[in-house]
């Protein structure tokens, strides 16, 4: 099953975080391949995404439902492909840390493969919104953000698509985290 | 024609202008002679069409079809060419194609490494009526290519979502062609993709660009589109003027250019005025813009032509949201074939056999006198519930949604019809008639299941007639199609026998060579057979380059 999981900090207190992840509207348009959402419900949603897979990008129209709604650090999610046959889901974490320690943390450890497709990635997506978190001031507080997700093609072609969405899945996750936390700082004034 | 620069930014012996088939065979050729040669790519990456298609390459008599016991003789092979120019083509331009052909694809496998495979089981298209048409083997294929020895252009090379990504051929017929797609070994496949196993175009490419960028060290450059050639003053072609990161990028050719950059599917005005279509839209990416018709009538270059009626034209669709390179992408439509589909025009009526494109091409352009339109290029693919159950509509599996807007959905066949404004009697009586016979498995208006290509390509085994059955369980669908062409065009430069560019004068200009899509297709004539375009592009990209590496 194609999977990614990314954590990165910032030096914000996760009560704030929190009220901005709380509210899908806040970064839904940060999600690679964005076209809309919907929300049906408090726990259910519509979303459509337009992604890759190969070399053909598709319109994707996925059903989400929050399973968990762990207030204030954990939200877990299901999802499911209502035009193309898939299912999966995820989790966004809140960690808090002491001041300094998130930072000299060891960070998340990759595989070559993923090492190798997040270079390849930086390199012709020319992603550089957000470096590496800098060292936390001591004392001050910092959150670290885990954003897990993982997706299963499913019908006979399933075993094909699985592997044609693998290369995809961490730069995904990599970008929608890196994307929340630098408007996080740039909002509470962090970073320019 | 741009002015002599003060200076050069690069300076080679031959530069090939396109990295498809033509151009880099051109360039290794070239620079096994003694050559130093450079590629400038207008795409940000490198196989051109070759690298988009199917990667097959029409040789009849090669030695891995031999090698197999399958049986043909050059001779025979000689009778198909013929019957496929139908007097149409350039006899010496044939002659020489067909005496080369060999050693040129054999060059290729001794010299870089490209390991040709003869495809089993896939006959000629006019198999068995045409004079030295075969069953099998004439298609040569590569074996899985092994991507991440491109290194960095392992990123920068072309796939194609038009085929099966990690099938070989023969797995493809074997496990009963596109009809039974749900059953093909998808683990199979998914592991070949995780480690980057190419076939088809892009592993065909993916051994030429190895050979040229990797083992010889070619320079090539992608985003370099190149704007004029630059001839001296006796109208010699010494180099190109190319754009390089948004500047002039002056390129020194001092043994000869090599024009390969395709065919003008996607300038709307050249293939409107040469392939006599008010609309034309291309499967292909839109890099095949005709660079070639403004760069060599620039310096004087003639255009030569075939006939259009029956080269390459298929019918396609768009499936809403779906885009390749940023743009809508048009799915060529292999389903009218398919047991329990038809097409019918906008009369309601069927108009060929659906499933042998050599068949209804022609049809696409049929001309109506007295309503003055052309009655087929506007049509609907049919199919019924059977169909529904049974077999995919592009890359959507049976049972699976179908996107809004690209399919008409009815419960009966009048009301289909009257949903897509068709006369619904007549759209009846066309169902009826069809499905009276298809029982029979039978279809003695235009005898769908006659040709043994269709059958290979798009039957099921699992019927009678494997390309027919009735469209009797509703519901009923329809998806609008419009012509699609892959590149194939009728209008090129014209070109002698060492693929040098002829001037309107007659004479070649010196410095100039044109290969594959780009060399109008003179050696073919009046018709087209799957693998010919390859074939020629590698044959005649090999004579440019040995020309052009002979040179003062």
């Amino acid at each position: 099953m194609p999977e990614a999981e990314y954590s990165t900090t910032a030096q914000l207190p996760v009560p704030v975080i929190w009220e901005f992840v709380r509210e899908m509207d806040n970064w839904a348009h940060f999600l690679r391949g964005y076209q809309s959402h919907e929300k049906q419900s408090d726990t259910d949603s519509v979303w459509v995404l337009k992604g890759d897979v190969g070399m053909v990008a598709r319109t994707v129209k996925f059903q989400v439902h929050i399973d968990e709604w762990g207030e204030p650090s954990l939200v877990r999610f299901s999802l499911k492909g209502l035009n193309e046959p898939m299912q999966g889901g995820g989790e966004f974490r809140l960690e808090s840390h002491e001041g300094g320690s998130a930072a000299a943390e060891e960070p998340v450890k990759l595989g070559w493969f993923a090492r190798f497709v997040r270079w390849l990635y930086q390199l012709f997506a020319g992603k550089t919104e957000r470096a590496t978190p800098t060292a936390a001031t001591p004392g001050a507080a910092v959150t670290r953000l885990r954003f897990q997700l993982r997706v299963q093609p499913g019908g006979p072609m399933g075993p094909m698509v699985d592997a044609l969405m693998k290369p995809l899945m961490l730069p995904v996750a990599e970008e929608l985290a890196d994307r929340i936390m630098a408007e996080l700082e740039r909002r509470h004034g962090q970073k320019p | 024609m741009a002015a002599m620069p003060a200076r050069w930014d690069l300076e080679v012996d031959v530069v090939s202008i396109g990295s498809g088939l033509g151009g880099l065979s051109a360039a290794i050729v070239a620079h096994d002679q003694g050559a130093s040669a450079a590629v400038l790519e207008k795409a940000g990456k490198l196989g051109g069409l070759s690298g988009f298609g199917g990667g097959e390459v029409f040789v009849p008599a090669n030695e891995p079809m031999l090698a197999l016991g399958l049986e043909d003789t050059k001779e025979e092979g000689r009778q198909y060419y013929e019957f496929i120019g139908a007097g149409f083509q350039s006899q010496p331009h044939q002659e020489k194609l067909l005496a080369t052909m060999h050693e040129a694809v054999g060059y290729f496998g001794e010299k870089a490494g490209v390991r040709w495979k003869a495809c089993q089981g896939l006959p000629d298209y006019y198999y068995p009526r045409a004079p030295g048409s075969k069953a099998s083997g004439r298609y040569l294929s590569v074996d899985l290519f092994d991507a991440k020895t491109l290194g960095e252009w392992q990123q920068k090379t072309w796939l194609t979502p038009i085929m099966p990504p990690g099938a070989l051929h023969e797995e493809m017929y074997a496990w009963g062609g596109l009809a039974k797609v749900t059953t093909w070994d998808y683990e199979l496949l998914g592991k070949r993709i995780a480690e980057d196993l190419r076939t088809f175009g892009p592993g065909m490419m993916g051994y030429f660009v190895k050979a040229a960028v990797i083992d010889r060290k070619i320079p090539a450059f992608t985003e370099t589109p190149v704007r004029q050639l630059i001839a001296d003053e006796n109208g010699r072609v010494v180099g190109v003027r190319a754009e390089r990161e948004g500047k002039d990028f002056f390129v020194r050719a001092k043994k000869g250019v090599i024009l390969a950059v395709g065919g003008y599917d996607h300038n709307k005005e050249l293939a409107c005025m040469y392939e006599e279509f008010p609309d034309w839209n291309g499967v292909f990416p839109a890099y095949l813009d005709g660079d070639h018709m403004v760069l060599g009538p620039e310096l004087g270059a003639a255009i030569a032509s075939v006939p259009p009626t029956n080269l390459a034209l298929f019918y396609g669709y768009q499936i809403p949201g779906e885009e390749v390179e940023g743009r809508p992408f048009w799915r060529s439509s292999w389903e009218g074939g398919c047991p329990h589909a038809i097409w019918v025009n906008k009369n309601g009526e069927r108009f060929c056999d659906e499933s042998f494109y050599k068949e209804y091409q022609p049809e696409i352009r049929k001309w109506d006198g007295k309503r003055q339109e052309q009655p087929n290029t506007d049509i609907h693919l049919i199919f019924d519930g059977n169909y529904r159950e049974r077999y995919p509509l592009g890359s959507f599996m049976p049972g699976q949604e179908l996107p809004e807007g690209m399919v008409v959905v009815a419960d009966t066949p009048r009301e289909l019809a009257q949903r897509l404004e068709i006369d619904p009697d007549r759209f009846e009586n066309t169902l009826e008639r069809f499905n009276a016979n298809a029982e029979k498995g039978e279809d003695p208006d235009f005898g769908r299941g006659s040709w043994p290509w269709a059958i290979r390509l798009v039957g099921d085994q699992d019927y009678p007639n494997p390309l027919l059955g009735p469209l009797s369980k509703p519901p009923y669908h329809a998806v609008r199609l419009r012509p699609v062409s892959v590149g194939i065009n009728s209008h090129g430069l014209k070109w002698n026998l060492d693929a040098q560019v002829l001037h309107v004068r007659g004479n070649p200009i010196p410095g100039l060579y044109a290969v594959g899509n780009s060399a109008a297709l003179v050696d073919l004539g009046g018709g087209y057979q799957s693998g010919t375009s390859n074939s020629r592009a590698i044959t005649w990209g090999y004579v440019a380059g040995r020309h052009a590496a002979a040179q003062a």
